[in-house]
């Protein structure tokens, strides 16, 4: 009786990550704090690479962990199921946090503020002169992350089907098309015609296209992984949970710009001078 | 019917190395993946929690005492000030009733409740090994004492007027952003990123837990209650708490960066800040109750040697709860300047709660009668409960009336509401839970008489803590202010006498561990006898490091909402 | 150190703005005496255990609504809960009754306490909405402006349709109020003056941080927020002084900024108004607006002179 498990469950033993990982964030926040108040703190570049530094790690080891318990057969079918449901709650609640930034947007765009001289009680508002043309690089983005939707299911079932070569040539494509989306967004914002603060519009853009850009920037690394342990020689065509949870991250981040194409570029740029 | 606990009865010598093994000292308590251990860690963090919370909340009821500033003056220089200024005791006071409401919400009530008696029973309940993400519910635990760090940090950097974070638990901006210079605020804000990040993947991991590893033959329909009331409020936790992360980010960005959300000079929005915290705010009361409710249920049931009356009803009325919590938000809001139709909205919905709220009252009594009660302490917790929640819960009805509320918001008849469903709800609750599985978790019986000798005093000083301030309340006093005029002395001096009263009663639970763990018996596996029929009794006390490496299977006799018994497979 | 600690107030209103205070009224004015202690109707009773009374129409229906439909309600729920339990504990006790039934279903009352509350909410609802729609009539014609400005951590009060200026309210220090018979912590230096019978629009308006303007006996609360003017229309029926506090979170002196409502008949209102810098009355207004016409008419007139 002693010990023996009779389960399919995944027992761990303990470990420091958890630990670590919590610990800096709390660095890095704190860092965060200490950069932003920077007149008030010495020394914030230390605080804050270390906290940085601490999170990389611990990503790093965490989910090597994983992998590693993957490769060594810990995953059975049932854990296997709990990755899902993980992962597919782990987006949910990503979805309730861009409901708060649409639900900004909304609010700014459907009651522009008469008071503010810069709103001026129209939208876009008086003091943005022209917003970007969502049918110029925005639509490029848009068909960018698309395809990338398709390469990454294509890439899906030539792993399905065995097709390691297409696998690998699938996730490539995907990963660059992350890549060019990522850069075709700081391109943007670079020629951008209004700046980051001082008015909704401009706030309330960068921070919900920004927060959209850090998941791709997410979701590019997780495939990323993926093709690195493609090339290891990792998963099956039964067995790839890895590779479906980087896929389900990818077409979350996918449907994501595509509101924010219709709501923020194309609706909530309507009538405005286009650049 | 008999639980065959003896079966269980595992591994009386601790050198073994088994299923009882457990790790060194540091890897047991920094590095743990059991869910018991991080449910105790999560306890032990929560008590050291509410002591720091209840002693603010003293240090606030001593000012109250009389009018006048007696004691800010003096917390301001203990805490390195130089000298008082009246603006830094002013300060001061927002600072204490910041951290004593941040405290009790995000450090004391949610920890013990999801996380201290969640992570111990749903498991045990469910007959699973552990939960299903081992490491990450220690992040979970970790980060919640990273964000109580982040928390402590602000109380010694500069805040505006004084030290620390002095804009109330809501963080209201523009007070939080334009309104409060310096980064203690910016240190509060990254606290509910922290805990509040912790909190969310614990609720993924509860979630999961209980949608995937339940015993064989054990359907949802056949779960105890408490699994369902930890199962609706992770939900709640998973839905409600990124919208917080959203728009406390946007304070954050709005303080440092320039954006203008809440900036009305740039077209923001003040009241936009409001919606988005209480669309999280209102499910976040309801996840500090529900896990109470799960474990009265279970406590009554057991006491009552009944199974709990109406089941499923309780079930789902749990869910209603949770779902229509998400729809009632804007009653916080009130007098912000809403709009008729969306005032009289709001009024509606928020009422229709009371519904679901009645069914659990009734089907509590309902469980009770025809009943063969015995009155062990956790039962008579749990019979206080259902009073003083009721007291709390229609005062609330009260405040959901637009239009009535116009006269009592911000008022401090709304604190004595919330404190009637918190402080006399929730951790009497919390007191009821915690001695129902104190022996199971510990393995010693604590003091019966001394627990009853608690509640009384307890009950006793938190009506008269809390009572009196409806009286105030209804006669205007304001919320959130250090001083008042000499009308409202007689009743605030009676509530702070109270407080004393209380303070004696928490001093009992304490002489209750202690003796519990010095001298307190052996606990058996099932200490409450046949009334308790739930997994966890069919284990030792307390149970083995790792419990069911082989799954119990769920007997199905009698009908599906009957109670639950446990077959254990030959282990 | 202890200095500091035991003189709060005066401190506060040291601190309060210098600039802040309304320059002396003009000295042609004619004299205005404010009220007295003996006029004061809005306050707090020591150890009261209700609502204050209340001087508005809608206050009193709301005040009807709670003592005679609420309070009941709530007290005979409370009640009914408590008599359950107690007749739970006594009857179904373990030495009362030694064999527990196995009952754990019975529809019908479970149909019974899903429908009574829904009743009793029904009951509840009718007044309740009734007394929202109330709030919200719009104001009449004659209704009169006022916009109450909230400050860190003092009140302005703009008269908009007299002449738009403004009385800067601050505290009055604890010694000053008793001296005047007033309640500390909420008296002030200089009282929000309105008139009485007349429909007030009453706007709020947060110039630096959220604040809100309440009135406990007049069931009056809405916030000042920046960035926004709320609006609510405000009849109050009897002379008298009312007090109310800032009722939202605003910072260090939160506690320190209350309000003070003289209500005057409209007569004397008006007289309040010409000792105030800038303050006029409508029918002065319109007097002026029509001798001002009157001027330019004949201005026009002259200037046409040559040419006719
Ligand atoms: C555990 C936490 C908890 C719980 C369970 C509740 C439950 C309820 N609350 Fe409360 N509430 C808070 C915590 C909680 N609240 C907090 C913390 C605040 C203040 C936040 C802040 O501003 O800082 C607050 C504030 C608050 C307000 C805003 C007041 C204001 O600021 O002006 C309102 C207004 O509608 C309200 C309403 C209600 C209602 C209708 C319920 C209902 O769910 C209650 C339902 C229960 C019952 C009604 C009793 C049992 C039922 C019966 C016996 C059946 C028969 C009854 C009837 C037919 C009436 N609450
Ligand atoms: C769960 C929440 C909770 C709890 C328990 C309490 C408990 C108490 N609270 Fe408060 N309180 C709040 C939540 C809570 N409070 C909130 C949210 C606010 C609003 C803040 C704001 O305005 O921003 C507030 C505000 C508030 C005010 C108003 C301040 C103001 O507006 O100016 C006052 C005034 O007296 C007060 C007093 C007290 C007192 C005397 C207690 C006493 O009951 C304390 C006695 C101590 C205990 C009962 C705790 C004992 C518990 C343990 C030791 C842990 C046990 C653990 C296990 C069993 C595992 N609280
Ligand atoms: Cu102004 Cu509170
Ligand atoms: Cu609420």
């Amino acid at each position: 009786m002693a010990g023996a498990k009779n389960h399919d469950y995944h027992i761990l033993p303990p470990d420091i990550w958890p630990f670590a990982g919590a610990m800096s964030a709390l660095v890095f926040t704190s860092g965060m704090v200490m950069y932003m108040h920077s007149d008030f703190f010495t020394n914030w570049q230390l605080v804050l690479g270390l906290g940085i530094a601490g999170l990389i790690a611990t990503f790093f080891c965490w989910f090597s962990k994983i992998v590693s318990e993957a490769q060594a057969g810990d995953h059975t079918p049932v854990v296997q199921l709990h990755m899902r449901y993980g992962m597919i709650l782990f987006i949910a609640s990503e979805v309730m946090f861009f409901v708060g930034w649409f639900w900004s947007w909304f609010d700014f765009a459907l009651f522009p503020s008469t008071m503010a001289e810069v709103i001026g009680g129209v939208w876009p508002p008086k003091g943005i002169e022209a917003v970007m043309n969502p049918f110029d690089l925005p639509l490029l983005n848009t068909l960018i992350l698309l395809c990338s939707g398709t390469t990454v299911t294509w890439a899906h079932h030539c792993l399905i089907h065995g097709d390691r070569d297409g696998l690998k040539k699938g996730l490539w494509l995907t990963i660059l098309l992350g890549v060019l989306f990522s850069g075709v967004q700081v391109y943007e914002y670079g020629h951008a015609p209004f700046g980051f603060g001082g008015n909704t519009y401009s706030s309330a853009f960068y921070m919900a296209t920004g927060f959209h850009g850090f998941h791709v920037l997410v979701g590019t690394i997780f495939l990323t992984v993926c093709l690195v342990r493609t090339y290891k020689g990792h998963f099956t065509p039964k067995q790839h949970f890895g590779f479906e949870a980087a896929a389900w991250y990818w077409h979350f981040v996918d449907v994501v710009w595509l509101f924010l194409f219709i709501v923020v570029y194309v609706w909530g740029g309507w009538g405005a001078e286009y650049h | 019917m008999a639980t065959t606990a003896d079966t269980f009865q595992a591994h009386g010598d601790e050198h073994h190395h088994d299923a009882d093994h457990k790790p060194g000292f540091f890897a047991r308590w920094f590095m743990s993946t059991n869910h018991k251990d991080i449910g105790t860690l999560y306890l032990i963090f929560s008590i050291v929690a509410g002591i720091v919370g209840g002693g603010i909340s003293g240090i606030m009821r001593a000012e109250l005492a009389e009018p006048g500033l007696q004691v800010l003056g003096h917390v301001v220089n203990f805490l390195g000030g130089d000298g008082a200024s009246f603006d830094q005791q002013g300060h001061m006071w927002n600072v204490l009733i910041t951290a004593h409401g941040l405290i009790m919400v995000f450090f004391m009530v949610m920890p013990a409740m999801i996380g201290g008696f969640g992570n111990w029973f749903v498991p045990l309940m469910i007959g699973a090994p552990d939960m299903a993400f081992p490491r990450m519910n220690n992040v979970s635990f970790w980060l919640t004492v990273a964000g109580f760090c982040s928390l402590v940090f602000s109380m010694f950097v500069p805040g505006g007027t004084g030290h620390g974070a002095g804009t109330g638990w809501t963080v209201y901006a523009p007070l939080s952003t334009s309104g409060s210079v310096g980064p203690a605020v910016d240190f509060a804000i990254f606290s509910l990123h922290l805990a509040g990040a912790g909190s969310i993947l614990g609720a993924t991991n509860f979630i999961t837990t209980i949608f995937n590893m339940r015993a064989p033959g054990m359907t949802l329909h056949k779960m105890p209650l408490f699994v369902w009331s930890v199962l609706v409020t992770a939900f709640l936790l998973l839905l409600a708490l990124p919208v917080l992360a959203a728009a406390i980010t946007m304070l954050i960005t709005d303080r440092n960066f320039g954006t203008t959300f809440f900036d009305p000079a740039g077209g923001g929005d003040p009241i936009l800040y409001q919606h988005l915290f209480w669309f999280f705010g209102h499910p976040e009361v309801y996840i500090m109750i529900l896990p109470g409710f799960g474990m009265i249920s279970q406590i009554i049931a057991t006491f009552s040697r009944k199974p709990v009356f109406g089941y499923l009803g309780m079930a789902y009325a749990m869910v209603a709860i949770g779902v229509v919590g998400f729809i009632v938000w804007a009653h916080h809001m009130y007098t912000v300047g809403l709009d008729v139709n969306t005032k009289m909205y709001f009024t509606a919905a928020t009422m229709v709660i009371a519904v679901p709220t009645g069914i659990k009252i009734f089907s509590w009594i309902a469980t009770m009668w025809g009943g063969s009660i015995q009155f062990k302490s956790p039962m008579v917790w749990a019979m206080g409960f259902i009073f003083l929640f009721t007291v709390g819960g229609v005062t609330g009805v009260v405040l959901a009336n637009g239009g009535v509320d116009d006269n009592l918001h911000d008022t401090y008849y709304v604190v004595a509401h919330f404190h009637y469903v918190l402080s006399l709800g929730a951790v009497t609750s919390m007191f009821a839970g915690f001695y129902y599985w104190f022996p199971k978790m510990s393995g010693k019986m604590h003091s019966e008489f001394l627990s009853h000798v608690q509640f009384w005093i307890f009950f006793v000083g938190v009506n008269m803590i809390f009572f009196p301030m409806h009286f105030l309340g209804l006669q205007g006093m304001a919320r959130r202010y250090p001083d008042f005029t000499a009308a409202y002395a007689e009743w605030n001096h009676v509530a702070s006498v109270g407080y004393a009263i209380t303070l004696v009663s928490v001093g009992v639970f304490f002489i209750n561990l202690i003796y519990a763990f010095v001298a307190g018996k052996k606990a058996p596996a099932n200490y409450w006898g046949e009334g308790a029929t739930t997994l966890e009794w069919s284990l030792s006390s307390p149970p083995p490091y790792h419990q069911f490496e082989t799954l119990p299977v769920i007997e199905d006799h009698h009908s599906a909402d009957d109670h639950i018994s446990a077959k254990p497979a030959t282990v | 150190q202890d200095q500091a600690v035991t003189a709060p107030v005066e401190a506060a209103v040291e601190a309060a703005p210098a600039d802040a205070a309304a320059p002396a009224a003009a000295e042609a004015a004619p004299a205005f005496e404010h009220y007295g202690p003996e006029m004061i109707k809005g306050q707090p009773t020591p150890g009261g255990i209700g609502f204050q009374d209340q001087y508005t129409a809608d206050g009193s229906y709301a005040l009807w609504m709670h003592d005679a439909i609420l309070l009941p309600i709530i007290v005979v729920i409370c009640l009914f809960v408590l008599g359950l339990l107690l007749w739970v504990i006594a009857r179904y006790n373990r030495r009362a009754n030694t064999v527990p039934s196995k009952t754990s279903h019975n529809t019908l009352i479970e149909i019974i306490w899903t429908v009574i509350p829904v009743l009793i909410l029904v009951v509840i609802a009718v007044p309740s909405i009734t007394l929202i729609s109330r709030q919200y009539k719009s104001p009449p014609e004659n209704a009169i402006t006022i916009k109450a400005n909230g400050y860190q951590w003092y009140w302005g009060y703009e008269y908009v349709d007299n002449g738009g200026f403004e009385v800067i309210s601050n505290m009055m220090p604890e010694e000053e109020a008793k001296a005047a018979g007033e309640p500390s912590h909420l008296a002030v230096d200089k009282r929000m003056v309105v008139p009485v019978g007349v429909p007030i629009r009453l706007q709020t308006f947060g110039a630096d941080v959220i604040h809100s303007f309440g009135i406990p006996s007049l069931w009056f609360k809405i916030d000042a927020v920046p960035g926004r003017i709320n609006e609510r229309v405000l009849t109050i029926q009897e002379p008298g002084i009312y007090y109310g506090q800032c009722m939202e979170l605003c910072g260090a002196r939160h506690g320190y900024m209350p309000i003070a409502i003289e209500a005057r008949p409209l007569d004397e209102f008006n007289a309040w108004v010409m000792t105030q810098p800038g303050g006029t009355t409508p029918e002065l207004k319109a007097a002026a607006a029509a001798a001002e016409a009157a001027a330019a008419d004949s201005e026009a007139a002259d200037a046409a002179a040559p040419t006719a």
